[in-house]
């Protein structure tokens, strides 16, 4: 038993394992019996609720289908009333307006916290990154709830905190309609998501500035290169691994969102606030239109992927 | 070099700001923004310790007191909040530890045998499938778990998560990077079994991988709604935020309640957090992207 579990870490370039490669697949996959011994579980699981379901769903999207009666196959008319679909142009266009909002200044502020909580000198890190995660653990629920009575119009803090505050530097104050305006129900999400969210993009972040070797600073500082030529110079090329994988993150956590927007606002008022999420939700499990939503949800996805490709791309490209 | 030592050499890589005034100035800053960030947990805490009219009050309680307990004990006297944080610590406890097994499993799977046949086609398979999001599969899982009669159980909430494919990819590279083939072959010359070798070697050694990938699928699972929402169908299966979601009314809002459900919700997710808080974050530097 022991020698077998030797004899399968010993590298290629060993006569018996070149040998055993000469024995055909079979014999090498009875070698390398552990390793899909190892893997099965994850890939049995993974079958069933991942590999299978993307398929099911690429089939659905051809077919008619309310999950009782049985499904009707219809070609590409899901495809074809999608892009005639006014609601899904303008739940698109919601969650890029959103995304536009809340994604520039929540990863600035990242990169800002990640810069300052890296600081050696720094007493309290654990709890300031601490306060900064918090937000991330509390319940999206929760949160969307606390905010909705913060954005309230009449009673809510922020507007009896700007009012507050136009009294004192003497300006006169109307009340912003956070959640009953169709203009304001996006900035008020986008309030809602940099707070939410600034703190998991922080510790990701932190992890890439600390991932950095720290001689180059170093050899930086003896050349007299200033702090500021050394954030441009050296830590944000070092951090460009680290953006891409933010804004993707970023890119696909905006298109996929629910939760808040759902409590929050609901999509409200109106469609003002109807983001892509809130659009495949509401055709999938209110209208169950499930052929039709399979359909939107693979368009989309293939979108966001391309899009990953592209930034991808671009970045290896601006590599070289 | 081995990704734990060189983290340990370089631990606050970026220039030091060294001026006294400068210094001062940034931890302003930092008071403010933690302020900020705290504010909305803060009137949290303190609207579940005051009664419905305080919560709205024009002018906001900044330190209710005395404190109010009616909100906390009415929660659990009218709505079934002690079976919710039942349902939902179970699912949690069981799902971080099916993903936990899964992923460390095939993640060491995949670091020790990159010869095996396959092996570079499964492993771009799965880092292929981390881009598709769940909504894409919500209807087929739906559908599944329907199949399975498993609508309205704890394993519809546990399964389908569990198989991470972030989850394979983060513990292949961990391990990959921080046990070198030796230490294998070591356990082997020892008379370790495979499964020996994972448990006694592989996983002590992958601990902060596992916390910070623990951590992020606790608060994913904890805090979902939409899932809970599309597959719990009665009362007593509940889970926190589907309870906390459905206490809003049509016509009034018991917001004292949905404030004391919201906090008891919330207290083990930050418990949790600042117990395992430097596990986590340097399992997250351990695991981050490289240059």
């Amino acid at each position: 038993m022991s020698t077998e579990a030797y004899s399968s870490t010993v590298p290629e370039t060993d006569p018996a394992v070149l040998a055993m490669s000469r024995q055909g697949l079979a014999a090498r996959i009875w070698h390398y019996r552990r390793f899909y011994l190892f893997i099965s579980p994850f890939f049995f699981l993974f079958a069933v609720f991942g590999l299978y379901p993307l398929v099911f769903s690429l089939y659905l999207s051809f077919v008619s289908w309310d999950g009782l009666t049985s499904p009707v196959w219809v070609g590409l008319e899901n495809f074809r009333t999608l892009l005639l679909d006014g609601l899904f142009y303008t739940s698109l266009w919601n969650t890029l307006v959103l995304g536009l909002l809340y994604v520039p200044p929540m990863l600035i502020l990242a990169f800002v916290f990640a810069l300052i909580l890296n600081q050696q000198w720094l007493k309290f890190r654990a709890a300031w990154r601490a306060a900064v995660f918090i937000p991330v653990i509390t319940p999206g629920v929760v949160i969307a709830i606390v905010f909705g009575l913060m954005f309230g119009t009449e009673l809510g803090l922020f507007n009896q905190m700007l009012s507050a505050v136009s009294a004192w530097i003497g300006l006169s104050f109307t009340n912003v309609p956070w959640l009953e305006s169709e203009f304001w129900s996006k900035p008020s999400l986008a309030i809602l998501l940099v707070w939410r969210w600034t703190g998991y993009n922080m510790v990701i972040m932190l992890a890439g500035l600390q991932g950095i070797d720290r001689t180059i600073y170093e050899a930086a500082r003896i050349d007299g290169a200033s702090r500021f030529r050394q954030l441009i110079h050296l830590t944000l090329p070092h951090m460009r691994p680290t953006f891409v994988f933010v804004t993707i993150m970023s890119l696909i956590g905006t298109v996929y969102l629910f939760d808040e927007v759902f409590v929050m606002t609901g999509g409200g008022p109106g469609v003002s606030s109807t983001t892509f999420g809130i659009f495949l939700f509401d055709e999938a499990f209110g209208n169950f239109r499930f052929g039709y939503a399979s359909a939107a949800a693979y368009t989309v996805a293939l979108a966001v992927f391309l899009l990953t490709l592209l930034i991808f791309r671009t970045n290896k490209a601006g590599d070289k | 070099m081995p990704l734990l030592l060189r983290n340990k050499n370089s631990e606050g890589g970026s220039s030091e700001i060294s001026g006294a005034n400068e210094r001062l100035v940034l931890y302003l800053l930092l008071i403010v923004s933690a302020v900020a960030f705290l504010v909305p947990v803060y009137w949290l805490a303190t609207s579940a310790l005051k009664t419905q009219s305080e919560i709205f009050s024009s002018v906001p309680t900044l330190f209710p007191w005395p404190p109010r307990g009616e909100n906390l004990v009415a929660v659990f006297q009218q709505t079934m909040l002690f079976r919710a944080f039942f349902n939902t610590a179970l699912i949690a406890v069981i799902h971080v530890g099916l993903t936990l097994l899964l992923c460390s499993m095939a993640g060491m799977a995949f670091a020790r045998y990159p010869q095996a046949p396959g092996h570079r086609w499964l492993f771009a398979f799965v880092l292929g499938t981390m881009l598709i999001p769940q909504a894409v599969t919500m209807i087929p899982v739906f559908v599944v778990l329907t199949t399975l009669q498993l609508i309205n159980t704890y394993w519809a909430m546990i399964l389908p998560g569990a198989a991470s494919a972030f989850g394979i990819f983060w513990m292949r590279q961990y391990i990959a990077n921080n046990i070198p083939t030796d230490l294998y072959d070591a356990a082997a010359i020892d008379g370790a079994s495979e499964f020996d070798t994972y448990w006694r070697v592989v996983l002590p050694i992958a601990s902060p991988a596992l916390g910070a990938l623990g951590v992020l699928a606790l608060i994913a699972v904890w805090n979902n709604l939409m899932w809970a929402f599309i597959v719990i169908r009665t009362e007593n299966m509940n889970t926190m935020p589907l309870l906390i979601y459905l206490l809003q009314g049509e016509e009034r809002t018991p917001y004292g309640l949905i404030m004391a459900a919201g906090l008891i919700a919330t207290i083990p997710l930050v418990v949790a957090f600042l117990l395992f808080q430097r596990t986590f974050i340097s399992g997250l530097t351990a695991g981050a992207v490289k240059s």
